[in-house]
């Protein structure tokens, strides 16, 4: 432990951590700290204590295969390993906040702040990552699909602690695309990611503030699948027309004073057809 | 205020140790400017977009330009911070990159600049050939609400074909 005391911990490792939070209730886990301090100070939540996992190497590792560390940055996963071997994370990771803000926002806090519209979990929901979690208890290992219960809300049980994200390695074209208010800084208005699998010849896409909780439709998985010719790779403007009207159809976007939910909608379908096209090798629209 | 809320720990900031005591909660800008009266870094949007409050912190091996803002300042125990006041020779003479903003007119109301000076000092250690582009990409989380973009990335642009002259 760097540093103790009644309502800040540093811990130097898991295990410090979970037996640090078990000790200051109320403490809130903090990682980068880019959207805790922001909403303790607008009043959006309250904290008796901080345990911070900023200075748990152990939580800051990329092991190839792909296990990202859970304080992971965003500006770790920009580089070119993540790139490689996950390049819709990486895209997404890109366009996270700003330069600063990528230095120090992490992986585990995107996961864990739940909220629709952060950038990396289409991309965790297409790429079928999985979390490890670590409490007192032990460890287990659950798929990123179905974590998220509502905005804000994730499947956290009482002082368990994510650790890490397991990403499987998938060969094919990989992208995420989000649409936001302005050219610069924004946040998604809506948002998507599609991983194709030559492998296994599928496609799965994952949608940002699609819904409540971050989306998967798998009608519209299996519609995309159909559509790619898989012996040339080639998709036609019928087929992803045909999987963006599925994607219309099955998304049940919030309204807010960013867009309409019909808008929401409209710019999913637009968004699943033109990442189709793109993996068909199609030219950008 | 009860005992209960203090944290003591170590920071070094533009070369200068310092023991620190402060509320848990603080951000390390506070520290920065209400503890330690460190006045480089500003206190711009609070939530990561305007960079006013950017530092290099130099933190277990690694260093990065951030916003001192989103940062709980203990977690920072122990940390290297700089400011835009470690840019200056010790005898008051500006860094290369202070005199060309000068030059260039790059700073009007100057509430973004020390934060802009970090971030084209940083780029320019980290690529001393930039294209405009790539001035315009590492400035973005930097705002300025004069709008002087345009002086702001000739300066840096002026900085890096002076010292490819030198």
């Amino acid at each position: 432990m760097l540093l103790a005391a009644p309502r800040f911990a540093l811990p130097e490792t898991v295990a410090e951590a979970v037996a640090a939070l078990a000790e200051r209730p109320g403490a809130v886990l903090v990682a980068g700290g880019t959207e805790v301090l922001p909403d303790l100070l607008w009043r959006r939540r309250s904290a008796a204590g901080f345990v911070s996992l900023r200075r748990i190497p152990g939580l800051r590792t990329v092991v190839p295969g792909l296990t990202l560390g859970s304080g992971v940055t965003a500006a770790r996963l920009q580089r070119p390993d993540v790139a490689a071997a996950a390049p819709a994370l990486a895209r997404s990771a890109a366009s996270l906040g700003t330069p600063q803000v990528r230095a120090e926002a992490t992986l585990g806090g995107n996961v864990v702040s739940a909220l629709p519209y952060r950038n990396l979990l289409p991309v965790l929901l297409a790429l079928d990552a999985t979390l490890v979690l670590a409490s007192a208890a032990g460890e287990r290992e659950v798929p990123f699909d179905g974590f998220v219960l509502a905005p804000g809300q994730a499947a956290l049980r009482p002082g368990e602690v994510l650790t890490a994200v397991r990403v499987p390695v998938r060969t094919g074209f990989q992208d995420y695309v989000k649409v936001g208010r302005r050219n610069a800084q924004y946040v998604a208005t809506v948002s998507a990611a599609v991983v194709v699998d030559t492998a296994e010849r599928r496609v799965r896409f994952g949608f940002g503030n699609a819904a409540a909780t971050p989306l998967r439709l798998d009608e519209a998985d299996r519609a995309a699948t159909a559509a790619v010719d898989w012996s040339t790779g080639a998709v036609t403007l019928d087929g992803a027309e045909a999987v963006a009207e599925l994607v219309r159809r099955g998304v049940d976007p919030p309204e807010d004073d960013a867009a309409t939910a019909a808008y929401r909608r409209h710019a999913l379908g637009v968004l699943a057809r033109r990442l189709l096209l793109r993996a068909g090798g199609a030219d950008d629209r | 205020m009860t005992d209960d809320e203090w944290v003591s720990y170590e920071l070094t900031v533009d070369g200068k140790p310092h023991q620190v005591t402060a509320r848990w909660d603080e951000s390390l800008l506070t520290v920065l400017r209400e503890r330690l009266g460190v006045r480089g870094p500003k206190l711009g949007c609070a939530h990561g977009r305007c960079g006013a409050c950017t530092v290099t912190l130099a933190l277990d091996g690694e260093s990065a330009l951030t916003c001192s803002c989103l940062l709980p300042a203990a977690a920072a125990a122990g940390a290297d911070v700089s400011t835009v006041a470690s840019l200056a020779a010790g005898d008051g003479a500006l860094s290369d990159v202070q005199d060309a903003f000068l030059e260039a007119g790059a700073v009007q109301c100057g509430y973004c600049t020390a934060g802009m000076v970090q971030s084209a000092t940083g780029l320019l250690e980290r690529n001393p050939d930039p294209t405009r582009d790539d001035v315009v990409a590492a400035l973005y989380g930097n705002l300025c609400r004069c709008t002087g973009y345009g002086r702001i990335v000739e300066a840096v642009l002026a900085t890096a074909a002076r010292r490819r002259n030198r």
